[in-house]
Formats: structure tokens, sequence, C-alpha cells
């Protein structure tokens, strides 16, 4: 166990290095040139080869990426090139906010997703289980902005039960913090929950039919035991790898729901620079994510090798 | 060698045996036009086509036309779906809007198919330096949110909707390279490959005319699933602005412009959004319509029999002869009947009258080939039917006890306290993600009082017995640890462990190796001694039946055929189904001689012959054998039973 | 020239690279270890042994499926096993195969006409109507009726899906076949149709085989000769008769004792030697016992056994040889013939 551990920490190191190669590749490799963008046309060509010079970037490309990286391993990321703060900055001031979202988000996706799976499979075929397939389907469709409008009009806008739009930091009062996750994360998790469920009606469907469950019936256990200790830890099995890139996709969506009920976190940050061309913030807020996505795969990778004894080196 | 046992090897196979199943090869499109929730999703989506196409002329308003007088107004017969904030037609946006979905839904799947299946293949089938590249550069690009990645590569192309679906297009070809490879490796390794191989054949020409026509059932339904995905991302990037300019109309800009005044027309947001979910869900429904509908031939079948079962449970048998079991038999099975619906309706009788008796302290052989009901016996005894089968008639008695017609709870207090159950493959049979001492324990909990610690000494101690060295320590290992011979041993201690009367074996060696089997079989054979129980050892081996049974009934279509004892009925045997199965199995004569063989196969349960049901194959048939059925009359279910003499069957 | 056999494997390895550790060297499973026999021409050496023996890897090394880590394949005087996995059209023409499971070696999505036209046009530069009358012929020659060309595998029983791979093979004309557990996924009727057929085609096309299976007895009623292999190592071959009725090896007895038949009186006398033989399990291939590989499980085990491996040579008469350092006293000990369990049977 603690092999796999200290195999897949280490993974994650070269991982982070590529993320950031790529990145910074695609980034100045097809870039429109950022000195233009923000200088204007009319600067001279003086002024322009100055201020490339003043940020680096008549350098090599090589010299370039090492430099950067180098000061990402002491924590500076590089300043952004219109309001000139420091990225790591701004970054770790919203960072925690999109993260606690995509968190919510996942904890409803994962307390709803999974009962109804294993609900679904219980009662395959019946038609409770048709019920459920067609609102899992639903589930699947409907747009998490449409959602995230739809879910404020009702409930912020009308029945005032929610503040509209804004965001309380934890340090401030965690409950009300709480309250305000939770338009945001249903909205945001109602995809997951669809795709989670999915999934687990299916790997317990299949994990139903399988040998084992009828030697466990054969040898006299309780339907309920059955059921409860054996196939859902089994059909667990499946459902972890989804709920590992399901991860990411929160994260990804998360940006966008942040801005329907605005939340500051790092969606703003990440939009305004793709439409700025803010590269230095682009390129601190993809590694970043990519950190946190890369740090959830390690955790479902040990969750799967507590779950499945077959991927723990022998 | 037989005599009359043997037909003609080359003409049997063509002429005898009946054509496996009716053709059954129809279309796909038949089929999916065969389910009315496809054929809605279908008409939406051309619907939906027709209405991009067409969207000039079949809208009502021009969509970019506004209307200062008639902003933001409610759904009116001049506006059926109302205005936005500048008086704009919603319906006719709505109508344009899906010239923007579908394009760009289809630009980006079509872009990420072509780009991600030819890698995936190449890097599937070849493997190597390319596998290796090709997958570290997906796990790089997945680490990166997709809507991220998608920003960032908008941030570096440039706004709009052409850039905007390039990178989604870049997104999807990672995931359709990742499932075409991961198909190619399942793919590649199917024997057929080889074949091709050995034959020749040339890469391309595998990659392209063997394994692509294979896979490509689930790259549609990925690309189905994708063209809705698609859809949500063009909606969500047109949301945040980074999408279509101002010469485009998309659903998802819709919905950004419903955002700011929502509070002053609650209605707006409602259509857009509908549109998307109704067209993401057109699509993700087409895609499951589609996998079900691919499913190779035969896995459909859980899906056909229905759920309803057939005749209710009698117990009162209506046939005419039945023999009787000995009174102090401790199994007796008798006239049991099992029915299943048929795909087409009615129903078919997988048994048929199957009538035989275990003694106490015995071991009986339940042989067969495969098809013959062999394993559906043993699950009725078990009362562990699948749902659409049931006992149609008949009675099970377990030293008196009926089984047939007990409910649930009732037949958990017989299983494996008074009947155990082993089964072919003891990997499968064994939960892969519990320890083995956690599976035996609880066995030995669902019918004694112990608790866990004891239970687990227990379990120790049923390992021991069962030949497991160093029980101890093995009660923590999970059954992947474990032999396939060392796992029979583990499935065995589960079946044992509350002593029962009655130990059911499927086919308990057929998976293992010649050397381990003959191990698993004395282990067997030592137990029963010593526990003093009875074995119903299911097989199809007649070597085993030779090694370890007293007894035998022989099963054929579904009835018992014959039954007595082992040396009697291997000496002189008195069905002509024995007497051929004898006869076909090797032993060793000089190299070059033939073996006698039985012309055809086992027929499927809803084609059993009329009359007796092995007349098409047998050499004795006579044309009363192809009207009347049999019945089994003093352990021989053969109305030539006393005329022939099979003895001489080798 | 005829002196020449017609396959010659001289002393072949194979082995596979397991996953590799992150600190950890590169893991390899030695699935066949310095194997030697050679097979003549119209004439079947079968191929015994359990699961892990290497038996297969044998054979799909000799088909180019797997490359070979050492030794040489020699056919018709031609060593072959330079091509590595690239054997050139000419060797793919004589050298055919028949696999296990029938449903899985043909192509699902082809029909049989298909599946052996294909065969056919690749070696042969013929017509169409040319194709589809050999594909007639060659249906005729396994059994099949011509119409059965149009069918697909999943419409056709077991036993007729294995006499179209077998037709596949035949169709461009080969000189050997190696069956990779023709019938092991056969019922018993069918099984026994399947081997009638292999010994009439081969009478009718002199074909050599390469037959490779788990049971003892289905072997030797197809094959002249026979290897027998335990952990990727051939511990006894000779002719089938010698090595069935006077098996030489500790081995060859242990598999006979447990090849089970299908006689009460005869499987008694198994049985019974069966009963004498140490009970243990085979070793992991991964990491084979030092010396003799099978000296963990061997009643006549003894220190040498342990510690050297012993070599292949003649036992008891010139053609049949045994890998054994204890031959004569495994020799002079009561023992279990096939040939007497074949006579008490009849």
């Amino acid at each position: 166990m603690r092999r796999l551990l200290l195999t897949r920490l280490l993974s994650v190191v070269p991982m982070l290095f590529f993320v950031s190669l790529f990145t910074f590749l695609l980034v100045r490799l097809t870039a429109t040139d950022p000195v233009a963008q923000i200088l204007g046309q009319s600067a001279s060509n003086e002024d322009r080869a100055e201020y490339a010079h003043r940020l680096g970037l008549d350098r090599p490309l090589a010299d370039q990426f090492l430099g950067w990286v180098g000061s990402a391993l002491q924590g500076d990321l590089g300043n952004s090139l219109y309001t000139n703060l420091p990225v790591a900055e701004s970054i770790s001031d919203r960072f925690g906010v999109t993260l606690s979202l995509a968190l919510a988000g996942m904890l409803f996706a994962l307390v709803v997703g999974i009962p109804v799976g294993i609900a679904g499979a219980l009662r395959h075929g019946s038609r409770w289980d048709r019920l459920l397939t067609i609102v899992v389907s639903t589930g699947l469709a409907v747009p998490s902005i449409w959602l995230a409008l739809l879910l404020s009009l009702v409930f912020a806008v009308t029945l005032r039960w929610f503040q509209v739009i804004g965001y309380t930091p934890f340090a401030e009062s965690p409950l009300l913090w709480a309250w305000g996750l939770v338009l945001p994360a249903i909205a945001l998790g109602i995809h997951t929950a669809a795709v989670i469920a999915r999934q687990t009606r299916s790997a317990m469907i299949e994990v139903l039919h399988a040998r084992y469950i009828q030697a466990l019936r054969a040898r006299g256990l309780p339907q309920r035991r059955i059921v409860l200790l054996y196939a859902t830890k089994n059909a667990l099995v499946p459902v972890l790898s989804v709920i590992a890139i399901q991860m990411s996709v929160l994260v990804g969506v998360s940006f966008v729901i942040e801005r329907i009920f605005a939340i500051p976190g790092l969606g703003t940050l990440l939009i305004d620079s793709v439409v700025r061309a803010d590269f230095p913030v682009l390129q601190g807020t993809v590694v970043v994510v990519a950190f946190v996505v890369l740090v959830v795969n390690l955790l479902t990778d040990i969750a799967y090798g507590v779950i499945n004894p077959k991927v723990r080196p022998q | 060698m037989s005599a009359g046992t043997i037909a003609d090897e080359r003409s049997d196979a063509a002429v005898v045996e009946p054509e496996s199943d009716v053709r059954s090869h129809t279309r796909l499109w038949q089929r999916l036009a065969r389910r009315p929730l496809s054929l809605t999703c279908i008409a939406y989506l051309v619907l939906l086509f027709v209405l991009a196409i067409g969207a000039p002329l079949v809208a009502p308003y021009d969509p970019f036309h506004p209307d200062i007088k008639l902003r933001l107004q409610g759904p009116s017969a001049v506006h059926w779906l109302g205005t936005d904030d500048l008086g704009r037609d919603t319906l006719s946006r709505l109508i344009f809007g899906a010239r923007t979905a579908l394009l760009a839904s289809f630009q980006s799947v079509s872009f990420g198919a072509v780009v991600g299946i030819t890698t995936g293949l190449v890097v599937g089938y070849l493997g190597g330096w390319f596998d290796r590249i090709a997958m570290r550069v997906a796990d790089v690009m997945q680490s990166i949110p997709a809507v991220l990645l998608a920003l960032a590569l908008i941030g570096v192309l440039g706004k709009g909707l052409g850039n905007a679906m390039l990178a989604v297009g870049v997104i999807f070809s990672v995931s359709f390279m990742r499932i075409t490879r991961a198909v190619v490796l399942a793919e590649k390794e199917q024997l057929y490959v080889d074949a091709a191989r050995v034959l020749g054949l040339r890469t391309l020409s595998i990659m392209l005319r063997q394994i692509l026509p294979n896979i490509s059932p689930p790259l549609i339904v990925q690309a189905s699933i994708a063209l809705g995905t698609a859809l949500l991302i063009e909606a969500m990037l047109s949301f945040l602005g980074v999408g279509i300019d101002s010469t485009q109309v998309s659903w998802g800009a819709m919905l950004e412009t419903a955002r700011q005044f929502q509070s002053q027309q609650p209605l707006l947001p409602i259509f857009p959004g509908l549109a998307i979910t109704l067209s993401v869900l057109a699509f993700n429904l087409l895609g499951d319509s589609l996998r079900d509908a691919t499913l190779p031939t035969g896995a459909t079948a859980e899906s056909s029999i229905s759920r309803r079962t057939v005749a209710p449970f009698a117990v009162s048998p209506t046939s005419v002869h039945r023999p009787e079991a000995p009174a102090d038999a401790l199994l007796a099975v008798s006239g049991l009947t099992v029915a299943a619906p048929r795909p087409g309706g009615g129903s078919a009788e997988l048994l048929s009258d199957v009538s035989f008796h275990v003694m106490r302290g015995e071991t009986l052989g339940l042989v067969g080939e495969s098809g013959c009901g062999k394993s559906m016996t043993a699950l009725a005894v078990m009362g562990l039917l699948p749902p659409a089968v049931s006992i149609a008639a008949g009675s099970i008695r377990l030293a008196g006890t009926e089984l047939a017609g007990l409910d649930d709870d009732a037949m958990r207090q017989v299983r494996g306290r008074r009947v155990g159950m082993v089964f072919q493959e003891p990997m499968a049979a064994l939960s892969p993600v519990h320890t083995v001492g956690r599976q035996i324990s609880d066995a030995v909990r669902a019918h004694t009082g112990l608790g866990r610690r004891q239970a687990l000494a227990r379990a120790a101690e049923l390992l021991a017995l069962v030949g497991v060295p160093d029980p101890h320590r093995r009660l923590q290992d999970y059954p992947h640890q474990f032999s396939g011979g060392m796992a029979q041993r583990v499935v065995i201690a589960g079946a044992l462990a509350c002593e029962p009367e009655l130990l059911i074996a499927d086919e308990p060696t057929t998976a293992l190796d010649v050397t381990i089997q003959a191990q698993v079989l004395d282990l067997l054979m030592d137990l029963r001694q010593r526990l003093s129980m009875s074995v119903l050892l299911i097989t199809h081996d007649l070597g085993v039946v030779a090694d370890a049974c007293d007894r035998l009934a022989v099963m054929y279509g579904g009835e018992v055929v014959e039954t007595g004892n082992v040396e009697a009925t291997f000496s002189h045997p008195r069905h002509p189904y024995t007497a051929a199965l004898l006869a076909a199995m090797p032993r060793g004569e000089g190299v070059g001689s033939r073996l006698a063989t039985i012309p055809g196969r086992v027929p499927p349960a809803w084609a059993w012959p009329q009359g007796c049901r092995f007349h098409p194959r047998c050499a004795h048939a006579v044309a009363a054998c192809r009207q009347e059925p049999n019945i089994l009359r003093h352990g021989v279910r053969c109305r030539r039973a006393d005329e022939l003499t099979l003895t001489d069957a080798r | 020239m005829s002196d020449v056999p017609l396959l010659a494997v001289e002393n072949l390895s194979v082995s596979y690279p397991l996953k590799r550790g992150l600190f950890g060297g590169a893991l390899t499973l030695a699935a066949v270890r310095d194997v030697s026999f050679t097979i003549e021409r119209g004439r079947t050496f079968g191929l015994v042994g359990e699961s892990g023996s290497g038996k297969s890897s044998i054979g799909r090394a000799i088909l180019g499926l797997t490359p070979s880590s050492g030794g040489r394949v020699v056919f018709d005087g031609t060593d072959v096993s330079a091509f590595g996995e690239r054997l050139p059209l000419s060797f793919r023409r004589e050298v055919q195969v028949i696999f296990q499971d029938p449903l899985s070696s043909l192509n699902p999505r082809q029909t049989v006409g298909t599946t052996i036209g294909q065969a056919i046009h690749r070696h042969h530069d013929v017509s169409h109507q040319q194709c589809q009358r050999e594909i007639a012929t060659v249906l005729d020659s396994v059994g099949l009726a011509a119409y059965q060309a149009e069918r697909y595998p999943y419409e056709l029983s077991g036993g007729q899906r294995q006499r179209v791979a077998i037709a596949r093979a035949l169709a461009v004309r080969p000189r050997l076949i190696i069956c990779d557990e023709p019938v092991s996924a056969l019922d018993v009727s069918t099984q026994s149709q399947v081997i009638n057929l292999l010994i009439d085609l081969q009478h009718a096309f002199g074909l050599s085989y390469l037959f490779i299976a788990h049971n003892l007895d289905v072997v030797r009623h197809i094959s002249h000769s026979i290897g027998v292999l335990y952990l990727g190592r051939l511990v006894e071959a000779g002719p089938a008769d010698t090595v069935y009725s006077a098996p030489a090896h500790p081995y060859t007895q242990m598999l006979l004792a447990s090849t089970l038949v299908a006689d009460p009186r005869a499987q008694a006398v198994r049985s019974q030697a069966r009963r004498r033989q140490p009970r243990s399990e085979p070793p992991s291939p991964l990491s084979p016992p030092p010396g003799c590989p099978f000296n963990t499980r061997c009643a006549w085990a003894a220190d040498v056994c342990r510690t050297q491996m012993p070599t292949f040579e003649a036992a008891a008469s010139q053609d049949r040889h045994a890998a054994c350092h204890r031959i004569d006293a495994v020799a002079s000990s009561p023992r279990l013939g096939g040939e007497k369990v074949a006579r008490s049977a009849g």
C-alpha cells in the first residue's frame, strides 16, 4: 500500500511538469503578441522592444520556461500583464472558493447519485427503474447554466430563501458560507449525480448477476446483507474511476456557475485572462487547476487501492 | 467401435444439425425502428435539422430585427414565444440557434472522431512508443478540465465559434482516442486477429477490415453522446461570451441575455433551456438505443426474457407414471418441470418431468452435455432459479420436507444450512474485494449465533478441513491471492460452513488443471465420508462420474433419460444416448482410430423435437419414436430399451 | 530433402516481459525454456501440459505471433525464426492454425464465405468465380454445405464454427497446422466429430499437425509422438505408444494417473495410482524452483533434483527421451502405464 502511494505521488511531479510545458508552448507558440495587445498598435518599436525585454519575452523559449518553472517552485507565478498583481496571490485568494464549490457539488452528486443508482439496479426492469432512468437521462441533458438560472429565479428571486448573488467567506460565517453554496452546488452537481447514478446502476446490475452473488445466496446469507455489504462494495470499484473524471469536470463547470451566482472564484479571473490574453494569469491558473485535478486523481487511486485489493502491489 | 451410432462424418454436421436460430440478422435500422423511444428521438432530431437548414424560410421574423416597443414580451399571438430585451422574436432566434448548435456539434465531433479514432486505432494496434507518447499527451490534456482547456485554447487562438469548437474537437479527440485504443486493445486479443496474422493479411487490412467494423458500435454510441456534450459546451462557451459573434444566434447566448433580464421577464430562460435539454436528451437517448441495438446477438437475451413468470406453481403432478423414490432417500426430485417464458411469447420447458433421488452418504452423478438442463436442476433444488424461470410442476423433497414452492425466507434456512453448493469457476464464485475469511465467516454467521471472532475461528477450521495450508494467515487473503485449486477449496469450505446434509457440486473440477482436478475430487470424496454427507455431482465428464460417483442420472434435452448404478450403466448402458456418449470418449486407442460420434447437437430448449427428444440423433429410432414421448420406466426413458443390445458400445 | 523433418524446433525459449516496476528491473516470465522437437511429414506431434506449461506459447512462437527469446524454428530446412514476427508470406501459406475457441477465432462481422475467401485471395491469384468454387470445395471437405458460406459465426453451433476454422486453415493448402486445444471447448459428441475430421484430413492431404492439448487421452488418440511439458520445459518426449503405456518421467506418470477415464474399473486402477502421488500445488511459473522444476511435487526427488537441472536424455529406448535425474529409480518401481488401463477397459 505504501509503495503504491509513493509511486502515485511521484508520478504527479512529471505530470505537472508536462502540463506546465504544454500550457507554456500553447501560449507562447500560437499566441497573439501580448505586447501589441497591451501597448496598442500605436506604440513605437522601441517601446515594444523595451516592454518585451522587461517582461523577459526576448529571451529564448527554453530560458523563459525554465525561469518560469524556477520561480513557480518558489511560489512565484509571475505578475498579471494588466493589473500587475502577483498571479500566485490572485489565485490563492480565489482558489479556496472554487474548490469548496466543486467539493460541495461532488458531495451533492454522491449523496444523490449512488442511492439512485442502487435503487434502480435493485428493481431492474420495473416501472420504478424506468422512471428513475428517465430522470437520470434528463439530469444528463440539462445544462447546468440553465439549472442555475432557474434555481436562482425560483429560490432566490421569488421565494427569497437564498441570497441572489454573492459569497460569504468561511471565516466570516461558516453557516452562511454553507447556505450560500447550496444552490450553486445543486446546479453544478446534478449532471455529475446523473453520471454517477448511471454508472452505479449498470455496475450494480452486473454485480448482482455475478456468480459470487449467487454463491452468497447459496450459502444462505440474507438478501439485505448481500446487497449492502457485498454488492455495493463491488459496484463501487468502477464508480470510483468515474468520480475521478467527474471531479475534473466539476472544477471546469464551476467556473461558469461562479459567474451566474457572482461567486469570486477562479472562474472570473480565468475568463478575464482569456478575453484579455493575460498569459501569466492563464498559465498560472491552468497549472494550479491541473495540480488540483492530479491530487484528486491521486486520492481516488488511493481509495481504489483500499476498495480493490487486486491493484495493491504484492 | 459402435455399431450404429457412427453416421457419415462428412455430412452429419451439414445435414442433421438443425439450423441454429432463425436468421436473426436484422438490420440495425430495423431494430431501432422497433423502439418507440428511439423513433421519437430520431423524429425530433430530423425536425431540428429541417428547422436549422430551412431557418430563413421557417422563422416568422428576422432573428436580428429589434423592436424596442415590444421588448421583453411574454408569449402572444404575434410573438408565440415572446421577445427579448431588444424586442427580437424568441421563436425565430431559437430556430436560428438550432443552426449554430448543430453546426458546432457536428464540426467538433467529426473533428474529434476522425483524429481520435485514427490515432486510437494506430496506437492501440501497433503499441510501443507511439502508444506511450499518445497516452502521455492524453494524460496531460485530461488533467486539465475540458472547459478550462477550451477557454485556454480560445485565449490562444482568439475568440469565435470556429475556434471554440475546434478547441472542443481537440478535447473530444482525446476521449475518442482513449476509447478507441481501449476497444482495440481488447479486440486485438481476439483470436480472429491472430488468425488473420497467420493468414498473412496486411497490417492496414487487419486494422481497417477486421478490427474497425467490430469496434464501431461503441464508437457510434460515443459519437452520439459526444454530440450532446458538444451542444452543452457550445451553450456554455457562448454563455460566457467567448463563442459566437454578433452575426450568429446561440441558445447559450440567449441564456446569458435571460440571466440579465430574468427578473423582468421570468419566461426568458425557459425556451432556450428547453431547446438545449431536449436536443441533448435526444442525442443521449439515441446513443443508448444504439448501444442496446448493436449488442451482439445473444447478449440481449436478458432483456428479451420478460419479467413475467409462467404458469403458477402446482405441486400436484398430472403425468402418468412416476417412479417412486425410496422412502429414506435424502433428496427426492420427482416430476420436476421448469418453464421459462419464450422471447416470442408462450413458454418453453427447460426441464420436463425430471425425477431422481440421492440416498444418504451417496454420490449421484448428474451427467449430460451443455444445454441439457443439469445446472437448471441444481438451481431448482437450491431455490435459486433466475427471476423469469419457475417450477411449473413436480416436487423436490429433502428428507421429507417439500422444497418446491417454499418462499425465499424459508429456502434461506435450507440453503447453506442443509444444502451447500460448489460452483464451476471458483474465482467467479468469490467476491474479489472481500477477504476469504470474511466470506466464509459470513456464511457461518448467517446460520449460527456466533460472534465475528468465533465465526472467524470456525472459518479457519473449515479452511484446515479442506486442506488449505496455514489457514489462520490465509483468512486475511483475497481470492486473487489463491491458485485455482486452492480457490475451489475455499468455495468448498464456504459451502460446508454448517455441515450440510447434501452438497451440490456443479462442474466443480471443469475449470481446473488435470492434476488439481484429481486432488479436488479426492477432497470431495474424503469430505463426504468424514461429514457423512450426500453429494450431487453435476458434470459433463464421464471420467469424473467413473471416478467419484456411486450412481448416475443421464440428462438429455431437459429430461432424465437413464439412471442407475455407475458400474452397471457403464458396462451395460440401456439408453442409446448413454451408449453413444460412452463410445465417443477417447480412451487411448492407437493413433488414427476413429471415434464413435453422435451426429448433430443438443437442440435449444424452445426447439425440443416431438416424440423422443433424442430421436433425430439416435441410430435406433423407429417411427414411434418420432411421435410419442417416452416416460422414464425402470430407470430408462426409451421405448426400445428392452429390445436393444447396447453393451458392445465400444 | 525428405530426411529433413518438416518442422524442427531447436532450443526454443519464449519469455514475456511483465510490468516494469518504478524502482525494480524488468520482470520476465520464462514461459518456454530450451524446448526441442521435430515434426515429420504427415505426422502428428502432440504437446501435453497443464496451464502455465507454455504449450500455447510454443505454438504461437512457431506462428510468429509471439517473439521467441532464443533458439530456432526450422521449417522444411529453412530457419524462419530470424524473421521474427514478420514471417514471409510463403511460410504463412505453409503453416496454419486452429484455435481453441472457435467463436473468438472467427470475425463476428464476416460471413463464413468472406472469412475463407480472404484467405484464398491473399495467397492465390484467383477470379471471383474460382474463389467461390474453392470456398464450396473447402467447406465440403470439412463437412459443411456450400450454402453455409452465407452464414455468420453466431448462426452456427460450436462444432460447425470449429469446422469453419479448419476450413479457413485448409483454404491456403498448408502442410502444417498448429492445433491449439482445438476440441477443449466442445461437448463430448462434437469433440469426437472434430477429432475424426482432423484424422481424415491428415490422410486426405498428407497434413502434419502440432496438436496442443491438456488431455493426455485426447492427445494420445491423434498423435504419433508426444511431448510432455512442465513449467516451460519438455520433461519427456517420444513415440506416443511408449510415452503413454510406459511413462518414464514422474510428471508424465502423475498426469496419466490424474487423467480420468470413462470406465469405472479402469478408473479405479488410475485413481489408486493417483492417490499414491504426493499432494501439492504446482509452483508459480514466475518463480520456478531451482534444479528440476518438478522436484517440489515429485515422490522421487533427491538432493540433486533440488540443485541441478537434469539433462534431456534417452530413457529406456533410443527414441524416447526424458529429463530426470532419478530415471532408473523411477523405472524400477511399480508404475502405471496407460496401455494397461486401456486393456483392462476393453
